[in-house]
Formats: structure tokens, C-alpha cells, sequence
């Protein structure tokens, strides 16, 4: 009873220090953690833009399910609200935008800035015409508002400026606020990166007070979407995932564990190893990353499953009259080897590149070092010395495993089989869809895209990047790159920065454009004939050409007073390095390979097609994987053949090789497309699968008995993996499924193959 | 400040006109008795001319439509020449409906500080309600109920800015003429009952 009660103590405590570490130690979800370094110009900028690209940034949000004009109230007060809160360098909700000091600054500049400032805009029968629309808005109910601009700029540079800003926008207006289907949109940019965790949230929880305050209506909704949002989703669907199978498993667990030691302390007893390991694993990697990835912490869960198997092992092997120190001992050599080979499998992904994967890698060798170290040192001083009853296997299945091995033949051939089967389907396909892998949850993803289309904000599938030394560089090049790919006809349309702020360059050719002041003058009087205009009225316009003759250019170091301005370029253009950036994005793409031939004509100009792009890294993510799994294998190989010989090691690793044959072949059966997370779970799974192995053929000479035990102790591993494991297949967060389903398959496939490839023993013949 | 009821507290002898003032309170005061016959029309129709006069302009643009009033809170200024248009105030929502410009824009009166005022202008006098008047403008009565006129001068400064005064006459429960006094310029409008 004392040392259940010791076992039970150390438990607690160790309990109490991961809900310590978890406090602790940084919490992550970005998936670009999970992309290899990048090869390629395009791919550096995808992955640049994908950890801290102007997307990362973006907020949306969405008021719904009350009348109108009460939401428009809402998203007015939530606008202000986020304003205030200084959190945010953009916050856009459909209404008046641009402050008055900005607007004067901006009205000052409008023939350098808008592209209606035109020599042919200041021609007599256009002059007419913009006099005859005075005129006419002058009659209407909206006059004050047309006289406030009409006589100092007829031509209506100014607005249409503002128009062209508004433009790519698109979105209704209703009671004076973006809404659409009844829902009334907002957009924010965060100040802090997208890479802020905690940044992202605070400003989520900025949204969410605001419109908590607003005191929205009851039946009122509101809807976020954005990096700081899927963060948080994400960390709460594998929280719950995790909760909800580690409660079921546990009772699974629980009962095959009470069924075959008739023990409740054997649940403790598996319970030791694992919590080290994990505590220690999460540790470890808090402490080399700075932060744990939440994927890495799934894994790290699903190991619990895996790390069982040791203490199981020590319990089952026991043989009689033996005390658990005495067979601890017996067994370390094994297990010793076990755990260092699964250790070294593990570790080339620590130097794969991926921070995602070395987190894995070393989440999972640290776990495993530690649940081998528990059970080898901390257990047995806690078992009882008369070690724990087990219930022997039904006779019928272990004679029917033990005499596998004379099936040999037959077994050999199969592998073969599936082998060529699988090579002839050319192979298992792949995931080339970083979507598939994010851990936000669907429901999640999908609001986004639906919020994104309703703000006029798609999904940006290609990008053309290009640098320059200087801001002016860029914008040059963005102004000349624009005007040659329009008119290559393959796209209908190009965002870029010099829309909303043009060159220097451009500035000073509109300016000079402008006929001087005498000649307006001349034409004015000509085009006035005959309306009711009076001889001073336009002399604001006079004046103003001759004003803008004087105003040196606006350039991006004015955009401290101009928010507005500022916020519609910092996405487009940015300094980077030494360098400034300049993002130019098409819409309506007719033609996908004019356009490519087009941008290469472009020299230094980079065009980024999202989709492909990822899809590349992706591949090139496996490529990666599968090379830094060849090596480990190798490493385990060398191991083997160290701790085995040369036909031991073979034999193990035969059994392995043919366990990840069937595994993929089976996914592949399956219609998985295999990812990232299968081929790190398959790199456990062999973890998994040598300890069978190793049990299983420790040594040819041993005694039935000692083998029918072996056996056992490698049924109830089995038995309790399955258990955890087929649970994890059954989870949506895709890290937890791969995961699970790969290793399910895999166990039961190593398991017969373990038992298949032992060495024959006397008399099984 | 106001006026009305000037005629029965005299100026000269304020301590008396505290002891009054009870007294006056149930005695006819005009803008009361107007504010009560406006409030008594649950609809009405008009035809209207417009006169906008512009410092820019050597000539007065004039033009022409339809009015219609409907309590509590409808007010719709219909033009039909020379240029369609339709102005539309209900409850808290502004419509400016241009068809030949394509132009059709809603605004919610709650964000325009600086509109509300000469809604309300008209809109509280239609509806016979003092109190929503005077919270937006400084209202001098003259007249008699039966041929009447008030001088609105806007109380916030930002609509002061836009419009100095606004002088409306009528008779008994009819607003015949508005005459807008800003900076913008003069505008006199003329309201023809229909029937």
C-alpha cells in the first residue's frame, strides 16, 4: 500500500509540473513552420509572406442577425472603439474614411495623384461638360456637398481619385456602412505582426470588447476571422480533440489494463514513464524553440500511446521469483536498444530545416528518452517486489502466433506483392494543399473565405514582386511593370502601390502636363457661354493649378499624415532590408502561361503563384522528410547490427521495412494523400515497430515460455497503442488523424511481421 | 431666447411674469396652438417651385416637384424637372435618389451632425413637435396662429457654419414657405397645397 501510495504521489506531482510547464512554455500554430527552407527566390517570398506578409495582419469581422440600422450603429461604435484602441493601422467599415487634414493634404495634391488629371480633362468641351455637371449637382438636394469641391476642382480630379481608392473595394453601402446579405463587414490591420501570438489575440479580444460594449441586441452575432483568430481556434480544436480521446482512451486503456493485470495500479504504473517523458519533451522544446508548436504538442500527446509500451514490457516479461529491479536489468539492454534506435531515428529531423519537424523530432526523442530512463530507473523501487499478477493469453492464439514463423514463405511473398502493387500505382499520392495540414478547423476556414469574398478581399493566387534600392525605384518600376502587363492583355486588371501613390517621376510629368493658368482661363470663359456661371466663380481652380505647380511631390516619407494613404500602400509597398518592395497584384487573369511569359520579359520581376508555390515547398517538404528518414534509417540499421549482428539486425529491420510497406500501402488503399504528419508518424511507427521486433527475437534459444511471454508483453503494447491510437484516426484536426491512422495500420502490420520474423524456435516447426 | 407668449408677460416687470407664468402656461400661447394645428395634419401634399440663389451663379436655379408629408416622421421632396430626384426622410434614414446619375446613396442621420438640424428643421415642424425643434434650433414665433412665421437659427455651431437661418410661414396647419438663409447661398421654396 506505501508504494501505491509513493506511486500515486509522484504521479501528482509530476501532474502538477506539466500544468506548470503548460503556463509556461509558448503555445504556436503557424503552418509555415512545417515548410523546409526555401530554395528558390519565389519560394523565400512566399514564405516571408506567409509568417509576416501584409495577410497575416488582416482582420475581418462580421455583425450579424439584427435590422439594419442597428448594426450599422454597432459597427460604427465597434469602428470607433478599435480606433481608440490605438491597436490597429487600418480599421475600414464602409464609412467616411478619410479625416479632414488629410483630405486638405490630399485635395492640394489631387493633379499629381489622380489619374483624371489629364491635358485632356482641361480641353474646352471637356471643361463643358465638367460645368455643365456642376451645374446640375448644384440643383440637387446633395449642393452643399458638390459646392464644397465643385468651383476649386470642376473637373473632379479629387473625387475620382477617391473613387479609384474606393474602387477595389466593391462593397454595398447601407445606412452609410459596408453590408452584405444583412451582414454588416469590417476590416482591420493589426499593428503587431502576424507572428504575435499574443498580439493577435489581444486585438480579437479588442473586436470582441467593442462589440460588447455597442450593446448589440439580443440574436446579434458577431464573426471574426484572421491569423490572431485561427491561433486561437486552432489550440482549442486539438485541445479539445486531445481532451476528448485521452478521456476515452483512457477508460479503453483502463479497462484492458484492469482485464489483464486485475490491477488499478497498473494504470499508474503506465501512467510514470509517459508523464516524464512528455513533461520532459515539452520542456526540452519550450526551452531550445522558445515556443512549442501546437502540432508538435499533438504529436507529443499521441506518444503517450507509444511510451506505454515500456512499463508494460517490464511488468510482462517478469519471470518468476524474479523481483522488478532484477528484471528491469535484465531487460535494459533491450530496451536500451529500442529506445536508442527509435531515438536515433528521430533525430536527422532535428536537422532537416523544417522548425516544425526538428520540434517534432526532438519532442519525440526527448520523450522517449525519458519514459526509457523512468521506467528502467524510477519504476521498479515503486512496483511491488512480488511484481504484478498477469493473465495469461488464451492458449489457442499464442500457439497460433508462435508457430508464424513457419509461415514464413508465404509472408515474404505477400510483401513482395504489395510492393510491386504499389509501385505499379505509382506510389502513394501527395498532399500539395497547405490547407489540408493547418490545423484550423474547417468551419473556420470557410467563414474567412466567405468574409474575404464579401469585403472584395479574394484570396491572392498570384503576386508579382519586384525591388528596388529606393521607394521611387519601386514605384517606377510598379508604374512601368502595370502599364506593360495591361497591355499584354492577359489580365483585366492590376493592383499595385503607384495607384495610390505614383512616382515622383509621375508626379512631376502630370504636373507639367497642365495647361498654364492664362489658357484654363481662356478656355473656362469659352465653355461658361451661356450658363449661369459668373465671371470669378471657378477662380479656386485658377488658383489651384497654379498651387499644385508649386507643391513639391508626395513621397512615402509624407505618409505620417496621411493614415489613409498609408494604409492602402503599406500592403504594396514596404522597405525591406536595404531595399523597397513593391507588390503588384493581378486580377481577372485571362491567360495564366501569357501572363508568365509576359512577367519574365520583366527583368528582376518575380511572380509568385501561391497555389503552385506551396504545393512545390510541399513537395519538397516530403522530399526533405524522406531524405532525413533514409538517414535515420541508416543510423538504426547501424545500431541494430551493433546491438544484434548482422542477421539479427536484418531480420528486425526487414520487419520494420515491411511494416511501413504495408502502412502506405493500406493508406494509399485508403485514398489518403500522404503529408507531412503521415511520414513523421511513420518515423514513430517504426519506433513502435522495432520494439515489437526486439521483443519479439530477442534470442532464438529462449524458452517457449519465455517467448509465449514476450509475446505477451508485445500483444498488451499492441493492444493499448491500437487502443489510443485508433481513436487519434478517428479526430478532424488533420495533425491527429494522419497521425493516428497511420499508426494504427502500422502497429497491426509490425505486430505480425514481429511474430512472423522471430527466429524459428525448436519444435514450432 | 424665444418670444412666444411675449405678449401676455411683459418684459419691463419680470417678477410679476414669474407669478403669471402658471397662468400664461394655460392661456393660447401661438406656437403652441400652431404646433397643435401642424400635429393635427396626418398627411399632406404639395406641389412646390424652388429658388436657389448662389454667389457663384448670376441667375436663381430654379426647380420644381412634389411634396408629401406623412406623420410621424415621413417627409418626401420629390423633384421632377428640371432634373429628376427624390429626397426622402424616414425615421432615422436619408435617401438621395438621382436616376439620371445613377445615383442612390442612404445615410443614417445619426452619423450626420451636421445634416440632422435642417431635417429636423422641417420635419419637427410638420409634425407639430416643439420640443425636437427647439433642441436643434433657437425658434422666434411672430405672426398669429392663423398666418404665422418662425425663424430657426441653428443651435450647433458645425450647422451655423452651413446655415445661418431658416424662416417658415403658413397658415394655420399648412408651412407654405421655407426660405434657407447659409452660406451656400439663399433658397426660397413654395409649397401649393393639393388636394
Amino acid at each position: 500500500m506505501k508504494r501505491v501510495a509513493a506511486l500515486l504521489l509522484v504521479l501528482a506531482a509530476l501532474a502538477g509540473a506539466f500544468a506548470l510547464a503548460m503556463r509556461v512554455v509558448e503555445v504556436r500554430a503557424d503552418i509555415a513552420d512545417f515548410l523546409p527552407e526555401p530554395a528558390t527566390p519565389e519560394a523565400a517570398f512566399l514564405l516571408q509572406e506567409l509568417r509576416s506578409g501584409a495577410a497575416t495582419t488582416l482582420l475581418l469581422a462580421g455583425i450579424e442577425g439584427a435590422p439594419a440600422a442597428d448594426l450599422a450603429r454597432i459597427s460604427r461604435s465597434v469602428a470607433r472603439a478599435m480606433v481608440e484602441s490605438g491597436a490597429f493601422s487600418l480599421v475600414a467599415n464602409g464609412s467616411a474614411v478619410v479625416g479632414d487634414e488629410e483630405a486638405a493634404v490630399l485635395f492640394a495634391h489631387r493633379y499629381a495623384l489622380s489619374p483624371a488629371a489629364t491635358p485632356e480633362a482641361f480641353a474646352e468641351p471637356a471643361l463643358r461638360g465638367a460645368l455643365e455637371g456642376v451645374l446640375d449637382g448644384l440643383r440637387s438636394s446633395a449642393a452643399p456637398l458638390v459646392r464644397r469641391f465643385a468651383f476649386a476642382d470642376p473637373t473632379g480630379a479629387f473625387l475620382a481619385m477617391l473613387r479609384a481608392w474606393a474602387g477595389e473595394a466593391r462593397v454595398a453601402t447601407e445606412n452609410g456602412v459596408w453590408m452584405v446579405d444583412g451582414r454588416a463587414l469590417l476590416v482591420a490591420q493589426t499593428r503587431a505582426s502576424g507572428l504575435d501570438t499574443e498580439s493577435q489575440a489581444q486585438a480579437v479580444a479588442t473586436i470582441r470588447q467593442a462589440y460588447d460594449a455597442a450593446a448589440p441586441p439580443p440574436g446579434t452575432r458577431l464573426l471574426v476571422s484572421g491569423p490572431g483568430v485561427f491561433a486561437a481556434e486552432a489550440a482549442a480544436t486539438v485541445r479539445a480533440d486531445v481532451a476528448l480521446v485521452s478521456k476515452l482512451s483512457l477508460v479503453l486503456v483502463g479497462a484492458f489494463l484492469l482485464w489483464r493485470y486485475r490491477s488499478p495500479m497498473m494504470l499508474a504504473v503506465v501512467a510514470l514513464p509517459l508523464s516524464v517523458g512528455t513533461l520532459a519533451a515539452l520542456l526540452v522544446v519550450g526551452a531550445v524553440f522558445g515556443h512549442v508548436h501546437a502540432a508538435a504538442i499533438g504529436f507529443g500527446i499521441t506518444m503517450l500511446g507509444v511510451c506505454d509500451d515500456y512499463p508494460l514490457l517490464l511488468v510482462t516479461n517478469r519471470a518468476p521469483g524474479e523481483s522488478p529491479r532484477e528484471t528491469a536489468r535484465r531487460i535494459w539492454p533491450t530496451l536500451r536498444l529500442a529506445a536508442a534506435a527509435a531515438v536515433a531515428g528521430l533525430t536527422p529531423m532535428l536537422a532537416s530545416g523544417f522548425p516544425g519537424l526538428a520540434q517534432l523530432g526532438l519532442f519525440a526523442a526527448t520523450g522517449l528518452v525519458g519514459a526509457a530512463l523512468a521506467t528502467r530507473f524510477l519504476l521498479p523501487p515503486l512496483l511491488p517486489p512480488e511484481g504484478l499478477f498477469v493473465r495469461p493469453l488464451p492458449e489457442r492464439l499464442a500457439h497460433l502466433l508462435l508457430r508464424l514463423p513457419a509461415r514464413r514463405g508465404p509472408v515474404l511473398v505477400l510483401l513482395a506483392g504489395v510492393a510491386v502493387a504499389l509501385a505499379l500505382a505509382g506510389g502513394p499520392r501527395m498532399e500539395r494543399d497547405l490547407a489540408a495540414l493547418s490545423p484550423v478547423p474547417e468551419p473556420v476556414r470557410a467563414l474567412d473565405e466567405q468574409l474575404r469574398g464579401q469585403v472584395g478581399a479574394p484570396d491572392v493566387r498570384v503576386v508579382l514582386a519586384l525591388r528596388a534600392p529606393d521607394a521611387e525605384g519601386a514605384l517606377r518600376a510598379a508604374e512601368a511593370t502595370a502599364a506593360r502587363l495591361m497591355a499584354s492583355g492577359t489580365v483585366a486588371a492590376i493592383d499595385h502601390p503607384a495607384r495610390f501613390l505614383p512616382s515622383v517621376a509621375t508626379q512631376r510629368i502630370r504636373i507639367a502636363a497642365l495647361p498654364d493658368a492664362a489658357t484654363v482661363a481662356q478656355r473656362l470663359e469659352a465653355a461658361r457661354n451661356g450658363l449661369p456661371f459668373r465671371a470669378a466663380a471657378f477662380q479656386p481652380f485658377l488658383d489651384g493649378i497654379e498651387d499644385a505647380r508649386r507643391l513639391p511631390p508626395l513621397t512615402p516619407a509624407d505618409l505620417g499624415a496621411l493614415p489613409t494613404l498609408a494604409a492602402r500602400l503599406s500592403p504594396l509597398l514596404r522597405q525591406e532590408g536595404q531595399g523597397w518592395r513593391a507588390l503588384l497584384l493581378p486580377s481577372g487573369i485571362r491567360d495564366m502561361d501569357a501572363l508568365r511569359a509576359a512577367a519574365a520579359a520583366v527583368p528582376g520581376l518575380l511572380l509568385v503563384d501561391f497555389k503552385a508555390e506551396t504545393g512545390a515547398l510541399l513537395d519538397q517538404g516530403i522530399k526533405e522528410a524522406l531524405k532525413w528518414g533514409g538517414v535515420g534509417a541508416l543510423l538504426v540499421l547501424v545500431l541494430l547490427g551493433a546491438g544484434r549482428g548482422l542477421t539479427g539486425g536484418l531480420r528486425i529491420a526487414l520487419s520494420l521495412a515491411g511494416a511501413l510497406l504495408l502502412t502506405f500501402a493500406i493508406l494509399a488503399a485508403l485514398g489518403e494523400r500522404i503529408g507531412v504528419f503521415h511520414l513523421t508518424a511513420a518515423l514513430l511507427l517504426a519506433g513502435v515497430g522495432m520494439d515489437y521486433a526486439l521483443f519479439m527475437s530477442r534470442s532464438g534459444e529462449e524458452s517457449t515460455e519465455d517467448a509465449a511471454r514476450a509475446l505477451g508483453s508485445v500483444i498488451s503494447c499492441m493492444v493499448t497503442t491500437l487502443l489510443t491510437f485508433g481513436l487519434l484516426a478517428l479526430c478532424a484536426t488533420p495533425v491527429l488523424h494522419a497521425t493516428g491512422l497511420t499508426v494504427t495500420v502500422g502497429v497491426a502490420s509490425a505486430f505480425l511481421l514481429a511474430c512472423a520474423l522471430a527466429p524459428r524456435r525448436a519444435g514450432t516447426r | 431666447m424665444a418670444r412666444h407668449g411675449g405678449r401676455f408677460v411683459p418684459p419691463s416687470v419680470p417678477r410679476r411674469a414669474a407669478l403669471v407664468l402658471p397662468l400664461a402656461a394655460q392661456a393660447p400661447d401661438p406656437v403652441a396652438a400652431v404646433m397643435a394645428r401642424l400635429a393635427a395634419v396626418r398627411e399632406v401634399r404639395a406641389s412646390f417651385v424652388e429658388d436657389k440663389d448662389l454667389p457663384e451663379l448670376d441667375r436663381p436655379l430654379t426647380s420644381r416637384g412634389l411634396l408629401s408629408w406623412r406623420a410621424p416622421d415621413r417627409l418626401e421632396k420629390r423633384t421632377l424637372e428640371p432634373a429628376p430626384e427624390l429626397f426622402l426622410v424616414e425615421g432615422d434614414t436619408l435617401t438621395l435618389e438621382r436616376p439620371e446619375r445613377g445615383i442612390r446613396e442612404t445615410l443614417s442621420l445619426d452619423t450626420a451632425p451636421e445634416i440632422r438640424p435642417l431635417v429636423e428643421a422641417l420635419r419637427a415642424t410638420l409634425a407639430g413637435d416643439l420640443a425636437t425643434l427647439r433642441r436643434y434650433h433657437e425658434v422666434t414665433f411672430s405672426g398669429t396662429p392663423q398666418r404665422w412665421r418662425l425663424l430657426l437659427v441653428p443651435l450647433s455651431v458645425r450647422a451655423r457654419a452651413a446655415v445661418q437661418r431658416i424662416v417658415l410661414e403658413g397658415e394655420e396647419g399648412f408651412m407654405s414657405t421655407v426660405e434657407t438663409q447659409g452660406s451656400d447661398g439663399r433658397s426660397r421654396l413654395v409649397a401649393t397645397r393639393l388636394p
